[in-house]
């Protein structure tokens, strides 16, 4: 559930940066829900609209979501294909430098042609990379552009021209997104506790990939003709079209234009990262001045809606570690030790870190802040959760929900995230049942079975020589 | 905080908007109320704009605005600290934000109308009554100074440049200071003074309580009553802002620290604001020459793709804050405005390139204008883009606010009539009346700077380094012009200092 629209990769999913907004720690639903989406009581469906999904004979998905919103369409292309997918020595951060080649025009519609295409239509764009996907949106107003968007990115998946030249131009471009994160100490925690973490598995590296990798992007002209036969295929991608549009029409004009897409049938068989043997520890001294940052990592499940330690995971993360948990409240308002404590637990799907970080106002309460992250992994082990605050938890959840589903894209972006981890917007449902139906006990044992020592890895980053 | 006077703004004023439903009414104590009813939704959106930002902070007093805020949005109220509120929003999903900016704030959220009622009865709390605790103030004040102090300063090169950049345009002006101030005011501030600049400043007459979507019918008859029982009359003028100083030639600030690559804004005040006419032509204008993280942008085009030379680049012709996805955020107002370049990082060693490159696109845009094919495409573009801004309640409602500020009725409606009738001709006009390629100022974080100083001060050509051996011969024979492209740059006015030596005074460092 956490990190569920963190989103990786190309300029067009940056985060924003520089804004002096400053976000009470009263945090909660900041979105506005222009689709009046209502929160669903316990035991309803979260995802409340009726939802269309065919399937053409190349195995192309489509998720069709028609909204009563009028205007706006937002069309989705999810490729199943991330960081994850990189699984050679020396490939890490393709998925992400692909992305980037997406956008380089076929011979039909040329780069500038494409370009001009989207400014034309005005259209807010974005495309990005992922553990596990990557995603190519293009929200726009006036469904009798539908045909045109259709026509227009089959033929870019399917004939996307690429050059030598081409890679060599833009490879240096990866180079200088890595530069634009380079002072954000942020990047380099995590790197370092992926790093330290994984030994074989692709979620060793972020999504930008390793520094070397990228330097070496300009010569893998060969490696990124494999690598689009391998997974820019009908069998690895599902459109997701949510707006005012009509399902059966838009079944149609993907028939039309995708219909001749060629499949890959390549089975990837990613690494399994073996169980850790023993605690891991690493650090980094940050050259210039910071506040002191500290990750701790264990190894959890994959996303499941079926399987409950997941879920109980993600409710346990809500409770002892959300701004409204006693842990939060004592270390980040009562004893001012932390500028922010919170818990990560993306949802991907091989099994990937749960993850504790808090920015730290000192470097001298570094280990004090550190023992008490664990000393409240070890309570949860053993005291029971409190009845009613199991039911704000879930409530907070289902709120939540019903925010980032709130707009035509936010709706379309968070099923796309779901739809990439199962190929069925339907997990969403799952996955809150699943919720509704977590007792404390369920937490307890999750806890039992995960936070464990020998399958932990702490970092640490602060100025100088740190620790 | 002087110019606070007592009084009224005589009899209660009643605008309709485009909606028919939308209206704004003050009443005679200056109580502003932006509505925007959607009754058949089921949230409801607050947007609570308070008329005093940074360049309302008492000299010497940098950072109080935002510090005085950051207690009502995150220090809890009287009868409720912020652990008991934030467990109370906690299972309504509930919650307050805070945008800061140098003429305004605004205190923001949204709530399920099933939970209004609670959720006001907080909020209502939190800017009313606040709770001014010690503890709260001293955990603020210490997260507001080591936002300046350590991370602005030493992990955001790229907002530490267009910061440096705002301290050169607004030199010894109200907009001369970061808004959370400098590490050596903010750490001075005291909770006595806080107290003092809330009662002075948080009066009727200086806020603008805006409410969208499925609210009660009586609901905001209700909160005005509360916001004009609770607070005195009165209200702050606007403030009269000296005219900032125009650049001189090229100058330059180089902030000097480890980099692996160099963060690079430009730009100067500008004399135009959504209120002018020129407005529309000259946004046409800068979305050509450098739309806000679109491919659209003409310099991301010459720079990143064209070249692959860094991530993105962009130009703006007033102050953007993003908001949701790209779109600008609206509510950061100002009477004054910027223009900006934003080059994103570039390798050290094609630093003083891309200066060269930006600036001779920026010389030739004034030259040239806009070219005929770009105007019709760019305009093609705003009108079609402009439909996406307001998606979501409170953005719908923030445009309605934004429009008041600048005595607008709609910016966006106004921007669909006017945009179609607009010329090429009027563009270029507009281009040649406010952009001035000859006189900005150009803020660089970066390293070695002593070396780039010595090649700006001597005209030094200077090659640009690719990864591509192949590059297209066109783009070399431009090269070779850039390169060697004349800025005229003199040593005078080249200044560099630590990046660890900004933001700790008012001011630029010392020389």
């Amino acid at each position: 559930m956490a990190d569920a629209r963190f989103r990786l990769g190309g300029e067009r999913a940056e985060r924003p940066k520089g804004i002096p907004m400053i976000r009470s720690a009263v945090g909660g639903l900041l979105a506005v829900l222009a689709l009046a989406v209502p929160a669903r009581p316990a035991g309803t469906d979260i995802v409340p609209f009726p939802v269309r999904i065919d399937k053409l004979e190349n195995g192309l998905k489509i998720v069709s979501i028609p909204l009563a919103h009028p205007d706006i369409v937002a069309y989705y292309t999810i490729v199943r294909s991330g960081s994850r997918n990189e699984i050679e020595p020396g490939k890490s951060g393709f998925a992400h430098f692909f992305e980037h080649m997406m956008f380089k025009g076929t011979r039909q519609t040329p780069k500038a042609a494409y370009d001009e295409f989207l400014t034309r239509l005005g259209a807010g764009t974005n495309g990005f990379t992922s553990d596990d996907y990557t995603c190519y949106s293009i929200v726009f107003a006036g469904q009798e552009n539908l045909e045109t968007v259709v026509k227009t990115e089959a033929d870019r998946f399917i004939n996307l021209a690429t050059a030598t030249d081409t890679i060599k131009t833009e490879a240096p471009v990866i180079e200088g997104e890595y530069n634009a994160g380079a002072a954000d100490p942020r990047r380099r925690l995590i790197e370092l506790l992926r790093d330290t973490a994984y030994s074989v598995h692709p979620y060793k590296h972020t999504t930008l990939g390793f520094l070397k990798d990228i330097q070496d992007m300009p010569n893998q002209f060969e490696y990124s003709m494999l690598y689009k036969k391998r997974f820019y295929a009908p069998d690895n991608t599902i459109l997701l079209v949510a707006g005012d549009f009509d399902p059966a029409r838009l079944k149609a004009l993907v028939q039309k234009y995708y219909g001749g897409w060629e499949q890959s049938n390549y089975a990837l068989v990613t690494p399994v990262e073996p169980i850790q043997a023993e605690p891991r520890r690493a650090h980094y001294p940050w050259p210039t001045r910071t506040l002191p940052r500290l990750a701790i990592g264990f190894h959890g499940p994959a996303y499941s809606d079926a399987s409950g330690d997941k879920a109980a995971l993600d409710l346990m993360a809500e409770i002892a570690f959300s701004s409204f948990s006693p842990l939060y409240q004592r270390l980040v308002n009562k004893e001012q030790k932390c500028l922010s404590l919170g818990a990560s637990f993306a949802d991907t799907r091989d099994p990937s870190l749960l993850v504790f970080n808090a920015v730290i106002k000192s470097a001298a309460d570094l280990p004090y802040v550190e023992k008490e992250i664990l000393k409240e992994l070890e309570r949860i082990k053993v005291e029971p959760v409190p009845p009613k605050i199991l039911a704000d938890v879930k409530s907070h959840l289902r709120y939540s929900m019903a925010a980032a589903l709130g707009t035509t894209d936010g709706l379309a972006g968070t099923l796309a995230f779901y739809v990439s981890l199962a190929g069925d917007p339907g997990t969403l449902n799952k996955l809150f049942d699943l919720y509704d139906r977590t007792t404390s006990q369920n937490i307890q044992d999750a806890a039992r079975k995960y936070f464990r020592a020998a399958n932990s890895t702490t970092v640490t980053l602060a100025e100088g020589s740190g620790q | 905080m002087n110019r606070l006077l007592a009084g009224v703004l005589g009899a209660g004023l009643l605008l309709l908007l485009g909606s028919p439903a939308a209206c704004k009414r003050v009443n005679p104590a200056g109580l502003t109320m932006e509505l925007l009813p959607v009754p058949d939704d089921p949230l409801v959106a607050f947007r609570i704009l308070i008329k005093i930002g940074s360049a309302d902070d008492p000299s010497n007093r940098e950072g109080l605005a935002q510090l005085t805020w950051s207690l009502l949005a995150d220090g809890g109220s009287r009868t409720r600290t912020i652990d008991e509120i934030t467990r109370a929003f906690y299972p309504l999903a509930g919650g307050l934000a805070l945008s800061m900016d140098k003429e305004m704030a605004v205190f923001s959220g949204t709530i399920h109308k099933d939970n209004l009622e609670r959720y006001y009865g907080i909020l209502r709390d939190m800017l009313l009554d606040p709770g001014f605790r010690e503890d709260d103030f001293n955990r603020l004040k210490t997260d507001q100074a080591d936002f300046i102090d350590k991370s602005l300063v030493g992990t955001m090169d790229e907002s530490l440049g267009k910061e440096i950049l705002n301290l050169m345009m607004y030199d010894g002006h109200p907009y001369g200071h970061h808004e959370a101030g400098t590490a050596e005011s903010t750490v001075g501030l005291t909770l006595d003074e806080a107290k003092a600049f809330y009662r002075e400043n948080f009066v009727q007459g200086n806020i603008v309580i805006g409410l969208a979507g499925g609210y009660p019918a009586d609901f905001p008859k209700r909160v005005e009553s509360d916001f004009a029982n609770a607070l005195p009359a009165g209200f702050t003028p606007r403030m009269i802002l000296p005219t900032p100083r125009k650049p001189r030639g090229l100058e330059f600030v180089l902030a000097e620290k480890p980099t692996r690559a160099t963060a690079i804004s430009m730009g100067f005040p500008i004399r135009l604001t959504k209120a002018d006419k020129d407005y529309f032509a000259l946004w046409i204008a800068g979305a050509h020459f450098g739309e806000h993280r679109q491919s659209l942008s003409w310099l991301y085009q010459k720079i990143r793709e064209e070249r692959g030379l860094n991530y993105g680049d962009y130009a703006y012709i007033d102050h953007f804050v993003q908001g949701r996805d790209k779109f600008p955020a609206p509510d950061h107002a100002r009477q004054q405005q910027v223009f900006s370049i934003w080059i994103r990082p570039v390798n050290n060693e094609n630093r003083h390139f891309v200066i060269r490159q930006a600036l001779r696109e920026l010389k030739k845009l004034v030259v040239e204008g806009i070219p005929e094919d770009r105007f019709e495409m760019v305009r093609t573009y705003l009108l079609n883009y402009i439909r996406l801004y307001p998606q979501t309640l409170e953005e719908r409602l923030g445009w309605q606010m934004e429009s008041h500020y600048y005595g607008l009725e709609d910016f966006l409606a106004q921007a669909r009539a006017v945009l179609p009738r607009l010329s090429r001709a009027d563009v270029n006009a507009a281009i040649r009346k406010y952009l001035d390629p000859d006189n900005v100022l150009v803020a660089v974080v970066t390293q070695n700077a002593d070396a780039l100083k010595a090649a700006l001060a001597a005209d030094a050509p200077s090659p640009v380094r690719y990864a591509n051996p192949n590059m297209p011969r066109e783009i070399l024979e431009e090269d070779a012009i850039i390169q060697a492209y004349p800025l005229n740059v003199k040593a005078e006015a080249v200044r560099i200092a630590p990046a660890a030596e900004f933001f700790h005074k008012r001011g630029l460092p010392a020389r």
